[in-house]
């Protein structure tokens, strides 16, 4: 035979290997099986922001996550299977986030997607999630609709919500402060719906809003909208203001000497944020869902496992947003061999309504999935800047603990409508 | 009720420092015909160098470190704005050396070549300072807040403002006042001639690429304690700084610092009173201007039309 000709047998075999490989690799429709059964890596494909106003907070979460891979590796992996994972830039944009979602599940192979800071971001990749029948975990962004009116089946909400920190903060913050009040909004979803939360809360309460600014996203001045704020005069401002716009603004305010009068209510402040900022800029009341300092079992030795394995990073220490990381990320992987199997709609079975101790949560009080949202129902801690340490990374003193039931998010079970079982299409990751 | 005139007070003073801003990017632009993307990255890394004079950086350990780290933060910082933009500026004459293969190409090449750069920079600041948040000191003298017509107005932001006026006055004095000045604007408009004179060229480009790096350095040193540092920062940059060329006019010096004036007032006006449109402001006043002027308030024809 000479070279380039083929014959009949080969062109067969060759007919018939290819018929082999595309029925094993896909294409990806209903039911798609892969990999299942292997000794094949189990890959996760990591969907979360390397540039953008969320690019801080993504670098943080990713170490999250790769501690937890870490520890389940050199554990021998998740039955019997190595863990592998593939980072794609999110680019804090929704549009790149749907297009990510999309390379990492029919490029990359990914059998399961993690990581969010930006919400809009989390919604678009949800969307393909779903359409893939790929779980998917948003890490850290915490707009209420994740867990209301965009809540997915193979969605599961791992942060603490706007609702939740809204909750938390409002009524004792209208005793302490007074009832005028002032929304300061980023123009985006997220902020949208904190604002609405907090606007609804501040209504049933007793309080007024006598002002709500809306924040495009990118602002780095906020003279405008300080000195709107200080014309109208309110008792409180409450600030859903995320990401490099928080910074820029929470200098500026604090370089105007205004973060005492009025109050200021921060809803959530994400660690890496204000890690290594002056104290003066950290002002106001604000909600996280952990921090390092907590007196509970275990968080001691977190933190000594998070500098052993990232001993050259700046951020000395842990905070919320790579706590939600690494719980997302060992949960995803707990569920998987609880499961005993890596098919989609079986992890996600084990993962609704499951029960994780506040012993492994670090957190003071027991934690759920609900069944009903997939949001993680947990405590919500309200803090303040910490003064009154010498040490540089001890820059939070917590108020209180606010527990699940009381901070739970009641509307978001009757906007979220799950997807059935039957309409997400299932797999073998 | 929102009162107008601290708005538009407000308005101006954020106009003076949009125009530091383009300051480097006006000068690069109009001389050289150069759209370099990486002004962003070198008005980080001018910030970055200030923070690295302020705190000794990797010298913070040493009897030097100490030692300088206790002098009065304004020492520091006077050395800090000074060096700073020098270090930038030294930066920005690398790129220019980079960049002389693609004179005389398509346009395309400089851009590509700038924007790789910007990337390339950004990367180093990563690697060189971190990936965190990080915060500019400032002497007391200039912090704060002050009181005026009964509202609280940042003290930086004044000091800013009046410092960017003095940038502004100093680069107009130098390009139209001065004899390297003069063989500046002369290379711009006939670079032939100008080498027939017996001028170096290359070399006057790259003095003009370098105090424009310088300058994008300087307005890094100013802006972050206003906008915080993070090796990002210099993305937010680069867009208000081409709309303002845009807007002012390809080549005209005074065209760029009034468009840099109207889009502060524009931003800082519609920041009072719609407020979820202050940044889509100056979006709009650029197709208002184009619309019915291409060449933008006070472009000439541009040297690539003949």
């Amino acid at each position: 035979m000479t070279k380039g000709n083929l014959s009949r047998r080969q062109l067969l075999k060759t007919t018939a290997a290819a018929g082999a490989v595309g029925t094993f690799f896909g294409p990806w429709k209903h039911n798609r099986v892969y990999a299942a059964a292997s000794d094949k890596p189990i890959k996760i494909g990591i969907t979360s922001d390397a540039s953008g106003q969320y690019a801080n907070s993504g670098a943080s979460d990713r170490r999250g996550m790769h501690m937890a891979i870490a520890e389940y590796n050199a554990k021998g992996g998740v039955l019997g299977r190595k863990i592998e994972s593939t980072h794609i830039d999110t680019e804090t944009t929704p549009a790149t986030g749907s297009r990510v979602a999309e390379r990492m599940i029919n490029r990359e192979e990914a059998g399961f997607l993690i990581g969010a800071v930006s919400s809009g971001v989390a919604n678009a990749i949800s969307q393909v999630a779903q359409k893939n029948g790929v779980i998917y975990f948003n890490t850290n962004s915490s707009s209420p609709t994740e867990s209301g009116k965009n809540c997915h089946r193979v969605k599961f909400v791992w942060d603490g919500n706007g609702t939740n920190f809204a909750k938390a903060a409002v009524k004792n913050s209208i005793d302490r402060f007074g009832d005028q009040w002032t929304l300061l909004t980023n123009d985006y979803v997220w902020g949208h719906n904190t604002a609405a939360a907090t606007r609804s809360l501040l209504e049933q309460y007793g309080g007024t809003v006598v002002d709500e600014i809306l924040v495009p996203q990118g602002t780095r001045d906020f003279s405008s909208a300080l000195l709107n704020i200080q014309q109208a005069g309110p008792d409180v401002v409450a600030a859903a203001i995320g990401g490099d716009d928080q910074k820029a603004m929470r200098q500026q305010v604090a370089q105007l000497g205004m973060g005492d009068s009025p109050a200021w209510i921060n809803n959530q402040q994400d660690w890496p944020d204000v890690y290594g900022l002056p104290l003066d800029n950290l002002f106001g009341v604000f909600g996280t869902t952990w921090y390092y300092k907590l007196a509970l079992p275990g968080v001691d030795d977190f933190v000594k496992r998070y500098q052993a394995m990232y001993p050259d990073t700046k951020m000395r220490v842990p905070g919320n947003v790579f706590y939600n990381g690494y719980m997302a990320m060992s949960n995803m992987l707990a569920a998987i061999e609880r499961a005993g199997t890596t098919n989609n709609i079986a992890v996600i079975k084990e993962l609704e309504g499951h029960k994780m101790s506040a012993k492994d949560r670090m957190q003071h009080d027991d934690a759920w999935i609900d069944p009903a949202t997939h949001q993680v129902q947990q405590t919500i801690y309200l803090a303040t800047a910490n003064t009154g340490s010498e040490d540089k990374d001890d820059m939070f003193k917590i108020l209180n603990n606010v527990s699940p039931q009381d901070v739970s998010d009641t509307n978001a079970g009757g906007s979220c409508q799950l997807e059935s079982y039957d309409d997400t299409p299932t797999f073998d990751a | 009720m929102t009162l107008l005139l601290p708005h538009i007070f407000n308005g101006l003073t954020l106009g003076l420092l949009f125009a530091l801003i383009a300051l480097g990017f006006t000068l690069i632009v109009g001389v050289m015909e150069v759209i370099n993307l990486a002004h962003g990255s070198l008005f980080g890394l001018g910030a970055y160098f200030a923070l690295t004079i302020i705190g000794a950086g990797w010298l913070s350990d040493t009897t030097f470190g100490v030692w300088w780290l206790s002098l009065p933060i304004a020492p520091r910082y006077i050395l800090a704005l000074i060096l700073g933009p020098i270090f930038a500026g030294l930066a920005g004459m690398v790129l220019e050396l980079a960049l002389r293969r693609t004179y005389g190409k398509v346009p395309l090449y400089g851009l590509l070549l700038t924007f790789g750069a910007a990337l390339v920079i950004e990367e180093l600041i990563r690697l060189g300072w971190g990936t965190g948040e990080q915060f500019l000191q400032l002497p007391q003298s200039i912090n704060g807040a002050v009181l005026i017509g009964g509202l609280i107005f940042s003290k930086y932001k004044l000091f800013a403002a009046g410092f960017s006026m003095l940038a502004i006055a100093a680069v107009w004095v130098f390009l139209e006042k001065t004899p390297y000045g003069a063989i500046i604007k002369a290379g711009a408009h006939d670079s032939e001639m100008v080498r027939a004179l017996g001028f170096d060229l290359a070399r006057l480009r790259l003095l003009v690429f370098g105090l424009g790096a310088g300058l994008a350095g300087l307005a890094g040193v100013i802006m972050v304690p206003i906008w915080g540092l993070r090796p990002h920062v210099g993305v937010d940059v680069v867009i208000p700084a081409f709309l303002i060329i845009a807007l002012g006019g390809v080549g005209s010096f005074w065209g760029s610092v009034t468009a840099a004036i109207l889009v502060g007032l524009s931003v800082g006006i519609t920041g009072a009173y719609a407020p979820a449109w202050s940044m889509m402001s100056m979006y709009i006043l650029l197709i208002l201007v184009v619309g019915f002027r291409t060449r933008g308030l006070f472009g000439k024809k541009s040297a690539l039309e003949n």
